[in-house]
């Protein structure tokens, strides 16, 4: 096997870039008439990253553009969660391309759609291989910039123009105290290389006041990606008015670019530091399970329940980053959101097969769904009980590295408030289960589900069940991915 | 993979296999969910027969690394305690199968979660693994929520979403205990076989201990159900279809006292001299609150769910004492209450799936009608008052003696008790079965021949142990025998009571 070096590495991104082109050009070239074939291309496309994700797992750590890129087993790891998360969110793109609902339709800017998705997922690759902030901040606009568009594309929908604006708004104030934060680490440290600040950090015994606050600041940047407290406020509605491929994308693939930002700069930069910022995200952490757990019971609408229980999951997320005196912690991350990619998506697929059919994002509507596709039904039960974390599926094994890791790093109130949110989750995971299985539905008609959506959805309930059941190999690909932070 | 491992992933694959079946072919359905729960029931026989007692200790053990690097393996092995409570759960659980061929509606889901929470309880059973321990015991707790949801009857959707909800909650608070347990012994394993033998060595220091204690005590109890945690347990019994409340009650809540034996007392010794004395004290509130409480229903269901929570007083009683006879008693006690409850939920089931009314005052004179259920739910009442002959008598008087030296005053509240359970057994068994019978109930139909399978299956096992007790206090003592080696006795410290 050649070793590949030098372009060869930006394969993936090349790629994804060349893809991207072609779709803008058969969209032009395409005037008038249907788009839905250039989903296909797309998702083609994006299928045959994988052979080459493949190849390149093997790699030793490499860097690239005179230290802007790199590639290493911590992008590589997160390079398949947002890989596996476009693919599902083009097929979620295509069948939403083809709803009942009018007001739902792309109409004649499907194409576009598709190509939205390609532009944010390369931003994801990107920032998955940044080792530079120039790098990593371009690479996060190309990915919000992209999701400006995307929420506000139902322009007949005064929801999703209401989300557009709002992530539009507060995104760019947290782009902006990102790239504030930025300034100030350039201004310490004299750097903007990874390799570099980590040096000048490691010669530290306490951060001075500027380095602080410049950490203060990239940290907004981050918590706002993963929806979390105190920049959340964004979350619920957003999710609510987006279009479903939309809001599947921000929870799993934005959150995810949110951790793994999170993961670079606290781990790999400001870990020996950590007695100063640690107890900071612990009581974010806390504040964060308990908004989103307490904020998701009243809820009626699901997306909207999805953007609580969002900033749940990212409350546990929040738990590694705080216990980050150990590897468990930050294992817990990496593995807690490759079982929240099937798991979460999984529910994004059931929604968008269920409204197709016409049905709304009420939850009183999915009543009876048991009777009408007992398909769909078990594998949104199946789903929710995963997010809940229940034994033996994905969500369980995640948080119980979660609350391991707080409780070897002494947090153990921290540990009580996440086991208190899984029982809150719960209740309203299991109130949604309820309507499902015991409520009878107005419209008893069958919903049929379409070849692509179903085989997603057995894929995800095989990964739900295959994460959870045998964790093992899993739980070493996230202990590979992030061994060299420490 | 030896015998111990059948037993567990037998209802496992039914479930599987269930999947398989179309959902209207439901006599294959039913016929394979009897063959997957019978063979455990045969299994746990043939094991009681070979167990070596001379030998006592885990035996069929099955080893396989699972997470070496977090030392979790997959670890199963019965000793006299879990073989008894396995061997309880086998006969409830087929004996439920048989009673749940009455079930019409949606029959392929409901084997399906039936299977799966037969196979959780298994597991939490016989597991000799922490992680293992807590995996099965959610696993069992779930599939109650569709169970009681969708087959049950009455407040089922409240019922079923408190039992769920308090149930979750004691296992997360166990967990946080358990990890906090991993983190302080320092050896980075969930082994519990180890874990046993290690800690008797190295024991963890006694503040810690007494700390960590309330986490399982609390976490497990709720289960138990312990009081004032055991709100969800007579409301979720009332609301579960028969199979499921023979289940729930009969041996679910076993699992909570098993997991602080198992668990709690041997791990953290420390922690039970501090904590036990206040649960002594707590099982006379489950004792004689649950009693009275139960003597004030008019449902049949409420009335054998609080009398079950009274019951399990006795259980946590004889554990708290941690001297060898409270404890055989506590042991033999889960497995003869456990009958006994499933014998009366199956009983009442019969007559509910016709009358549709569990209010007692709208029975009356059934045995005219019905003699065969009748006696049945007589026979659940006497043994459930301590009647001789029956293995709740010889248990009962076990707890009694074990507790006399312990916690006297816990032993005379306990013994008030038995009269308190007679007074309301014996008036629900005159208000339902004798006296005139109401004309509603002409066309009653008694149980058929095959229906009396699971009555028979369970009054016998009732009977033999009453009568031979021998034969499962030897296997049990020892075992808690060996639990108790390395506890120092406990009634110096306990002449609070």
């Amino acid at each position: 096997m050649v070793t590949p070096s030098g372009w060869l590495l930006m394969l993936p991104e090349l790629w994804i870039s060349g893809l991207i082109l072609l779709l803008l050009f058969l969209d032009l070239r395409w005037q008038g008439r249907p788009k839905s074939p250039l989903g296909l291309v797309s998702l083609f496309g994006l299928l045959s990253v994988i052979p080459i994700l493949a190849w390149q797992s093997s790699l030793e750590t490499q860097t690239l553009l005179g230290g802007m890129y790199r590639i290493d087993p911590l992008g590589l790891f997160f390079k398949w969660i947002f890989l596996g998360t476009a693919i599902l969110v083009t097929l979620m793109a295509r069948e939403t391309a083809s709803s009942s609902h009018p007001a739902d339709r792309f109409g004649p800017d499907e194409g576009e759609f598709y190509l939205l998705i390609l532009t944010a997922s390369l931003g994801m690759f990107f920032v998955a291989s940044a080792a530079n902030f120039l790098m990593l901040f371009v690479a996060l606009e190309l990915i919000t910039i992209s999701f400006y568009v995307m929420t506000a594309y139902l322009k007949t929908n005064s929801n999703s123009l209401e989300a557009g604006l709002k992530y539009l708004i507060l995104g760019s104030v947290a782009s902006g105290f990102f790239l504030y934060g930025i300034a100030f680490l350039y201004g310490s440290t004299g750097s903007l290389s990874f390799d570099k600040i980590r040096i000048t950090l490691q010669n530290l015994s306490s951060l001075p006041p500027t380095l602080l606050v410049g950490l203060l600041f990239i940290l907004g940047g981050i918590l706002f990606k993963g929806a979390c407290v105190p920049f959340h406020l964004w979350v619920p509605d957003v999710y609510e008015g987006a279009p479903t491929p939309v809001t599947a994308f921000l929870s799993v693939g934005s959150k995810s670019a949110g951790f793994l930002v999170a993961l670079r700069v606290l781990f790999e930069m400001f870990l020996p530091n950590r007695p100063q910022w640690a107890f900071l995200l612990a009581l974010l952490a806390a504040l964060t399970l308990l908004y989103g757990n307490l904020g998701a019971i009243p809820q009626k609408n699901i997306k909207r329940l999805l953007g609580y229980s969002s900033i749940g999951h990212a409350g546990y997320l929040l738990i590694g980053l705080a216990a980050a005196g150990n590897h468990l912690g930050a294992t817990g991350i990496c593995f807690y959101l490759a079982g929240y990619l099937v798991t979460n998506l999984a529910v994004f697929l059931v929604i968008t097969a269920f409204s197709k059919q016409g049905g709304s994002d009420e939850m009183a509507d999915y009543a009876g769904l048991s009777r009408r596709s007992p398909f769909l039904a078990a594998a949104m039960f199946l789903a929710l009980l995963s997010l809940a974390g229940v034994p033996p599926l994905a969500g369980f094994f995640g948080k119980f590295l979660l609350l391991m890791s707080a409780v070897s790093e002494g947090y153990l109130w921290l540990a009580l408030i996440g086991a208190a949110g899984v029982v809150i989750s719960l209740y309203y995971y299991l109130l949604l289960v309820k309507t499902m299985y015991v409520d009878l539905p107005e419209d008893s008609a069958p919903i049929p589900v379409s070849v692509p959506v179903r085989i997603a959805l057995i894929a995800c309930m095989a990964g739900i069940l295959g994460i959870g059941i045998w964790q093992g190999p899993f739980l070493n690909l996230s202990f590979a991915a992030v061994k060299n932070l420490f | 993979m030896g015998p111990v491992s059948w037993i567990l992933l037998s209802p496992l694959i039914g479930a599987v296999v269930l999947l398989g079946i179309p959902s209207d072919r439901t006599a294959w359905i039913r016929r394979a969910a009897a063959l997957f729960t019978g063979v455990p029931l045969l299994i746990t026989g043939v094991l009681l027969a070979t167990y070596n007692r001379a030998q006592g200790g885990y035996q069929w053990v099955d080893r396989v690394a699972w997470i070496p690097s977090m030392g979790i393996a997959y670890q199963v092995g019965l000793d006299g305690i879990n073989l008894t409570l396995t061997l309880l759960h086998a006969l409830c659980s087929f004996t439920g199968v048989l009673i749940s061929y009455r079930i019409q509606s949606r029959v392929k889901e409901y084997y399906l979660f039936y299977l799966l929470l037969i196979g959780g309880v298994y597991g939490v059973f016989v597991s000799l693994d922490l992680f293992f321990f807590y995996l099965f015991y959610e696993m069992a707790v779930i599939p109650m929520f569709p169970l009681i949801g969708i087959w049950g009857s009455g407040d089922k959707e409240y019922a079923t979403m408190k039992l769920t909800l308090y149930l979750t909650a004691g296992a997360v608070l166990a967990l946080v205990g358990l990890l906090a347990l991993y983190r302080v012994s320092g050896v980075q394993t969930f082994d519990l076989i180890f874990l046993e033998r290690y800690l008797r060595q190295n024991p963890i220091p006694g503040g810690i201990q007494r700390m960590l204690f309330p986490f399982l005590l609390i976490g497990f109890g709720v289960i138990a159900p312990m009081w004032p945690f055991h709100s969800w347990s007579p409301i979720g019994h009332a609301a579960a279809p028969s199979a499921v409340s023979m289940l729930h009650a009969g041996v679910l809540m076993k699992l909570g006292s098993y997991a602080i034996l198992r668990i709690a007392v041997q791990l953290l010794p420390e922690g039970a001299y501090t904590w036990l004395p206040w649960v002594a004290g707590i099982c006379v509130m489950n004792i004689i609150y649950g009693g009275f409480v139960a003597m004030a229903q008019k449902d049949i269901k409420f009335l054998i769910g609080y009398s079950s929570s009274s019951h399990m007083g006795y259980v946590l009683l004889g554990i708290a004492c941690l001297n060898p006879v409270a404890l055989t008693g506590a042991v033999l006690l889960m497995f003869a209450h456990g009958l006994m409850t499933a014998l009366a939920f199956a009983a009442v089931g019969h007559v509910y799936d016709q009358t549709h009314t569990r209010v007692m005052a709208d029975w009356g004179g059934l045995a005219r009608q019905i003699p065969l259920i009748a006696t049945v739910f007589i026979i659940a009442a006497l043994a459930s008052s301590g009647l001789p002959g029956f293995a709740n008598f010889a248990a009962e008087l076990l707890v009694f003696f074990g507790s006399w030296e312990t916690y006297r005053w816990s032993a005379l509240a306990a013994i008030l008790g038995i009269v308190i359970t007679a007074f309301y057994m014996l008036r629900a068994v005159r208000t339902c079965f004798f006296g005139p019978l109401n004309p509603r109930w002409a066309s009653l139909q008694d149980a058929t021949l095959f229906e009396r399978i699971p009555y028979v299956i369970l009054v016998s096992a009732l009977l033999v142990v009453g009568c031979w007790p021998r034969f499962l206090t030897e296997l049990i003592s020892a075992s808690t025998g060996s639990v108790l080696k390395h506890l120092s006795p406990l009634q110096t410290v306990a002449r609070l009571w």
